[in-house]
């Protein structure tokens, strides 16, 4: 066995391998005595430390994401069509809302500490001795063992081949570091030793990202229904003094009749002061500090003038129509204003958009540009009709205690109305999860170790140099081409390289099945 | 206009041709050559029997080299399928249609880098085949969707779209990649076959892959996201495609855990890769299985 002088403490039987240089935060010493709380604290903090349950637990992670995306595929209904026996478990499926259920939120909550604790704070020691102060003496055992190895030999003394090493390590962005023992001179080099940090921000945007939907989730808001009929304002509500007007709506068509284009000129009144004033379409939404406008959908409305007999003005306004069906043609868009000042409710109703689709259940039979409009007293009595009238537009009908005109067609527009003041965290967390993985998959850490002594005679001597690359092939081929620069670099030595003897392709023993893969050696 | 659509099609119905029989070379070069000879057996009774036999050998290496050049052309008449298209169309790649033609030429291109950076040929036989799946995917779409249409408002949003899909495009091909390494490692694990790459090797290989992808995936994801907010004001609404994406992500994040950990590495690493790959395929079919907004123009 290769092993390196200073052996790693390993996690007890978690199996923690790779964090070569992972000092458990609370070594364990089975003979000290310990009181069950501290024991308990002692397990917790292992559970989070460990690597294995980390792989648990994004599995499990994936398996819950797994669920919740395939209950909003076809797949479940497929199973359930070939295995009826598990129909009452594909209609379970189908009700279950996985993301937003409290197992998905703990599982959540149960990462970001593991992540917290095993993925950053129980290595960062490690890694930092590893930066800043690493083992430079080495041993013979794991300099003849590993493979690849070199050996350089040389009719020039120790202290000169280690300077040439030196010298043309450090051109290749190498940091060297040697130190004495006896006759021999022990090195260490390394690249790229920062590669080892980007983990941190890479695990830290991982937090980051739940933090910021735990943030938008608590502190914003999101209105999906915001509906504003042409020259209404409605007011945001959600904390904020701000109201929307819509001014002027446009659409567009193309030759089929479906929306090409759609635009609403809006304006933000903040305490009723205009502060914003801008057109959106889709994908331009509106930004008013961090209050998002977007532009949904749109609708049709009408402009109506209410009045009571004295001629006072109850109501001049727009009323969306489409968000209600009516009993008298469900088919047909309709509206509902409600003015509980006059205790009256109107419904409205405009013609059937597509009257050929069952025609015997429209009751109304509505021309073109006309309306039918109701009025529902709150006083009513059991039994009493009430009064409606069909309209055409600038008509006025009288509807007992109110009368009420027929202004004009409008539009209302649809918009989503939000607030994400967790929208920064992402941005963040976003650069820090893609500069982390960048850190660590393209500068990756590379190692080497090596002892200078005398050769026998005189002032000849000999380095054998190995990588800290067990089964890493692409650290073990920078190994080499890093050799050949060598012996170009130090033409008077002489450079001989052992491979692994098995394998014909590319150097370095295969891999074996399972188990003893991983061992505390690359330090 | 139309001449630009056709042209198109004729250099897609090139590359077809090209990574078919790329496929076919690759896949003869991995298994290797059956030999069969008369074997001579001395029995016991001082007799001689001869009695055929059949071995595998090494196939010749021009065949790798006339398979790498099919491939290059492959690449090559699929970038200019790709360009003509988008000449035709004035915009990026934006239905099944063309997303699938990029995804051929993304696959040849990052096989054929890894081909190079490691000398070796023998992951053509499953990654080209895999790319000559998706060219004959594009075969059985529906001949309309040929035909240059224009977008739905909502997918108006040219450049973070580009973006956004063909990263994803780029990373499923990766992925690809390191599928193809890791069946090729369980092989190699199980049996001892000399001019199959070591085991060493294909397990490098499968992890590269993998730090080519799993970044792309986080851009993919946050791009996505980007882009929901802009047009819904929604970053994440839980959609199947985007938990589809996730689900991929997490399956690699878990691959990149085992990597360091004793009994993991090595067979279990290569099996995860392989359900990763599973996942790409369900991910990028998906729209067959769900509705919402990712139901791209067509399908
Ligand atoms: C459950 C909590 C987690 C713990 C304790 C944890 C721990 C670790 C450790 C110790 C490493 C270093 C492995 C090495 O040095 O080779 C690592 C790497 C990695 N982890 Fe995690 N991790 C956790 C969650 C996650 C999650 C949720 C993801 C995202 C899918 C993730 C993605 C990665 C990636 C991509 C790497 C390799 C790159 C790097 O070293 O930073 N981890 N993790």
């Amino acid at each position: 066995m290769s092993t390196e002088p200073r052996p790693v403490s390993n996690i007890r039987g978690q199996g923690v391998s790779m964090p070569s240089n992972n000092q458990p935060a609370r070594p364990a010493d089975p003979t000290s005595k310990r009181g069950w709380s501290e024991i308990a604290i002692d397990r917790v903090w292992r559970f989070f430390c460990s690597v294995r349950a980390a792989i648990w637990e994004i599995a499990f992670l994936a398996l819950l994401v797994l669920i919740g995306t395939l209950r909003g595929s076809s797949v479940p209904r497929l199973i359930a069509d070939r295995a009826p026996i598990t129909e009452p478990l594909v209609a379970r499926w189908y009700s279950w809302d996985v993301f937003h259920s409290f197992l998905f939120m703990a599982v959540l909550a149960l990462l970001s500490v593991a992540i917290a604790i095993g993925g950053m704070i129980n290595r960062a020691p490690g890694i930092w001795n590893a930066i800043a102060h690493p083992t430079v003496a080495t041993s013979h055992g794991f300099l003849h063992s590993a493979r690849p190895a070199a050996e350089l030999k040389a009719s020039v003394p120790v202290s000169e081949i280690v300077q040439g090493l030196t010298t043309a390590l450090k051109e290749r962005r190498y940091r060297v570091l040697t130190e004495s023992r006896g006759d021999e001179v022990h090195l260490y080099a390394d690249r790229n030793r920062f590669s080892k940090l980007g983990t941190f921000p890479f695990h830290m945007a991982l937090i980051l990202i739940l933090l910021g939907g735990i943030v938008g989730a608590r502190f914003g808001f999101r209105e999906t229904e915001f509906i504003v009929p042409e020259g209404e304002a409605r007011p945001v509500l959600n904390g904020t003094d701000l109201s929307i007007r819509l001014d002027r709506f446009e659409d567009r068509y193309t030759e089929d009749g479906s929306p090409a284009e759609y635009t609403s000129h809006l304006t933000v009144l903040d305490d009723g002061k205009a502060v914003a004033q801008e057109a959106i379409t889709v994908n331009h939404p509106l930004t008013y500090n961090d209050v998002v406008v977007y532009q949904a959908s749109f609708g049709q409305a009408v402009q109506l003038r209410v009045t009571d007999p004295g001629g006072n003005l109850i109501y001049d306004g727009a009323v969306e129509l489409g968000l209600y069906r009516a009993s008298e043609n469900p088919d047909a868009p309709a509206g509902v204003l409600s003015l509980p000042d006059a205790g009256v409710t109107l419904s409205i109703i405009a013609p059937d958009e597509a009257p050929l689709n069952q025609p015997e259940s429209d009751l109304l039979r509505l021309a073109d540009q006309q309306i039918y409009v109701k009025a529902r007293y709150n006083d009513i009595v059991a039994g009493e009709q009430s009064p409606d009238a069909v309209l055409n537009a600038r008509q006025t009908a009288d509807l007992g205690r109110i009368q009420v005109e027929f202004v004009r067609e409008t539009r209302f527009t649809l918009l989503q109305v939000a607030r994400n003041p967790g929208i920064p965290i992402f941005v963040i967390a976003s650069i820090l999860l893609v500069g982390g993985l960048a850190i660590t998959f393209y500068f990756p850490h590379r190692r080497l170790r090596g002892i200078i002594q005398p050769g026998g005679g005189g002032s000849s001597s000999v380095a054998r140099l190995a990588p800290v690359a067990k089964r890493d092939w692409s650290g073990q081929k920078d190994f080499r081409r890093l050799l050949r620069e060598l012996s170009t670099r130090l033409p008077y030595a002489s450079v001989s390289v052992s491979e692994a003897s098995e394998s014909g392709h590319g150097g370095g023993s295969p891999i074996p099945p399972t188990g003893s893969l991983a061992r505390p050696d690359s330090r | 206009m139309e001449a630009l659509v056709k042209l198109s099609f004729y250099s897609f119905t090139a590359t077809t041709i090209a990574i078919a029989g790329a496929s076919l070379c690759y896949i003869a070069l991995a298994v290797g050559r059956v030999r069969f000879r008369m074997a001579t057996m001395r029995m016991s009774d001082g007799s001689t029997v001869a009695r055929p036999t059949s071995e595998l050998t090494r196939t010749p290496d021009s065949l790798g080299s006339f398979a790498t050049m099919l491939a290059w052309f492959g690449l090559v008449f699929q970038a200019l399928a790709i360009l003509f298209r988008v000449l035709a169309s004035g915009s990026a790649p934006s239905n099944m249609y063309e997303f699938s033609l990029v995804f051929v030429f993304a696959i040849t291109l990052i096989y054929l880098l890894f081909e190079r950076a490691y000398g070796i040929k023998q992951l053509g036989a499953i990654v080209m085949p895999i790319a000559l799946g998706m060219a004959l995917y594009v075969w059985l779409l529906p001949v309309e969707m040929r035909e240059v249409n224009p977008l739905i408002p909502a997918l108006q949003n040219q450049p973070l779209m580009t973006a956004h899909v063909s990263l994803a495009i780029f990373a499923y091909a990766a992925f690809a990649v390191s599928f193809a390494a890791a069946v090729f490692f369980l092989i190699a694990q199980r049996w001892r076959v000399s001019w199959l790459p070591s085991a060493e090797m294909l397990d490098d290989i499968a992890y590269r892959a993998v730090t080519i992808g799993f970044p792309m995936m986080a851009l993919v994801l946050i791009l996505g996201s980007v882009w929901a907010y802009q047009a819904w004001g929604a970053y994440w609404s839980w959609d199947p495609k985007e938990t589809s994406a996730l689900f991929l992500w997490l399956v690699y994040g878990v691959y990149l855990h085992t990597r360091s950990l004793r009994g993991w590495r090595g067979t279990r690493s290569a099996v995860i890769l392989i359900l990763g790959f599973a996942a790409v395929i369900f991910t990028y079919y998906g729209n067959y299985f769900f509705g919402g907004l990712h139901a791209y123009g067509g399908v």
